[in-house]
């Protein structure tokens, strides 16, 4: 019972990853990239947590764990990069 | 004991399940960036809360289980503050988006 | 100057103790010098930062040390607005009528901690994202606006959620 919801959280997850990424691929503007790339961060990090969980070891929960909290930094080096060039060009 | 925690966590599971497609659906139906964000955050925020919950219930040790709360806590702080630092670059582009086309305008009058 | 000193001892010893607990936690190990060496570290990086962790104008405790049980059921309250809410954004995604706004309104919490997670709180739950928070002025982009007038937009998207704050902080 157990293993059977771990298999189908990790298929599902697996499909919210890829629809997500075809919205990142075609996204028209910058924004809407953005947002995707948003979602995305946090399925991976369920993914990370499930992955952990099924194979009964904390060494991804810490990995899921520094991930969590240095993720956002990258959003806001590349939301800051986004408006430097924009106010360049 | 086992099994009421395995019920208790495929219920989490349906209702993440239901909310992520929603939200999925939700992501290619609307058409501005601000309503992506809000249809992106049901998948983002609720579906993987909702998947956070269910591993929770069904985190083999001890160890795992108390690294799990201080990871849904940081999961609370974290969630939110990439979602605001989006909208606030949707805003920022909105809004030099506006300036540059009544500057537009402007030119096209003179 | 002899209660300013009070303060920033009492500013200093706060963010060793939140130091510390955030490095047992991160190291999961209770052996002596895993703890000796959090311990000095701690020490060290709050003789640091301690001015800029605890701004020196906020000068009551009230202002960053929650009351548990009030801190217990904001949590409580706040997963049942998550569910609320996106129950709500699911059905504008079916039915597919929306009435997106940016709303302005003001908020009567007074310690900047208190108003950040209010903020975050706001943008936690889906239908509802914080874009702006200028002292105790948000600017919030509503996805299924019913008004535009500051009072009753802010009664429909905080109060209940500021009402368990400022029982928790101030």
């Amino acid at each position: 019972m157990s293993e059977l919801i771990l298999q189908a959280m990790l298929y599902c997850l697996t499909f919210f990853a890829v629809v997500t990424l075809i919205r990142l691929l075609i996204g028209p503007t910058a924004s809407d990239r953005l947002v995707a790339l948003n979602v995305l961060a946090a399925v991976s990090l369920a993914l990370l947590i499930l992955w952990g969980v099924s194979t009964k070891r904390t060494l991804y929960l810490d990995v899921a764990l520094v991930y969590d909290i240095f993720g956002f930094l990258g959003f806001l080096a590349i939301t800051r990069f986004l408006k430097k060039g924009k106010e360049e060009s | 004991m086992m099994i009421v925690r395995e019920i208790l966590a495929l219920i989490a599971f349906v209702i993440g399940t239901a909310f992520g497609l929603v939200g999925m659906v939700g992501l290619f139906r609307f058409k501005d960036p601000y309503s992506r964000l809000h249809a992106g955050s049901l998948c983002g925020t609720t579906a993987v809360f909702s998947y956070l919950i269910a591993l929770l219930l069904l985190s083999p040790s001890v160890a795992s289980t108390l690294r799990m709360i201080i990871l849904i806590v940081f999961f609370l702080i974290s969630a939110p503050t990439g979602s605001s630092i989006v909208a606030r670059f949707i805003w920022e582009s909105e809004d030099a988006e506006r300036q540059r086309s009544s500057m537009n305008r402007e030119d096209k009058s003179l | 100057m002899n209660s300013r000193r009070t303060w920033a001892l009492i500013r200093f010893g706060l963010t060793t103790l939140f130091l510390f607990v955030v490095w047992i936690l991160f190291s999961a190990d209770a052996g002596f010098f895993s703890l000796l060496f959090g311990f000095f570290i701690s020490l060290l990086s709050a003789s640091l930062t301690y001015h800029i962790f605890l701004p020196e104008h906020e000068a009551n405790l009230r202002f960053f040390i929650p009351r548990p049980f009030s801190l217990i059921r904001f949590f409580i309250l706040m997963v049942a607005a998550l569910y609320a809410s996106s129950f709500q954004v699911v059905k504008a995604v079916i039915t597919g009528n929306t009435n997106p706004r940016i709303v302005h309104f003001r908020t009567r919490l007074r310690s900047d901690l208190a108003r950040t997670i209010l903020a975050n709180a706001i943008t936690f739950t889906p239908g509802t994202m914080t874009l702006d928070l200028n002292d105790d002025h948000l600017t919030v982009h509503w996805l299924l606006c019913s008004t535009t007038h500051a009072k009753a937009a802010g009664e429909a998207i905080k109060t209940r959620l500021e009402h368990a704050l400022g029982r928790t902080w101030l």
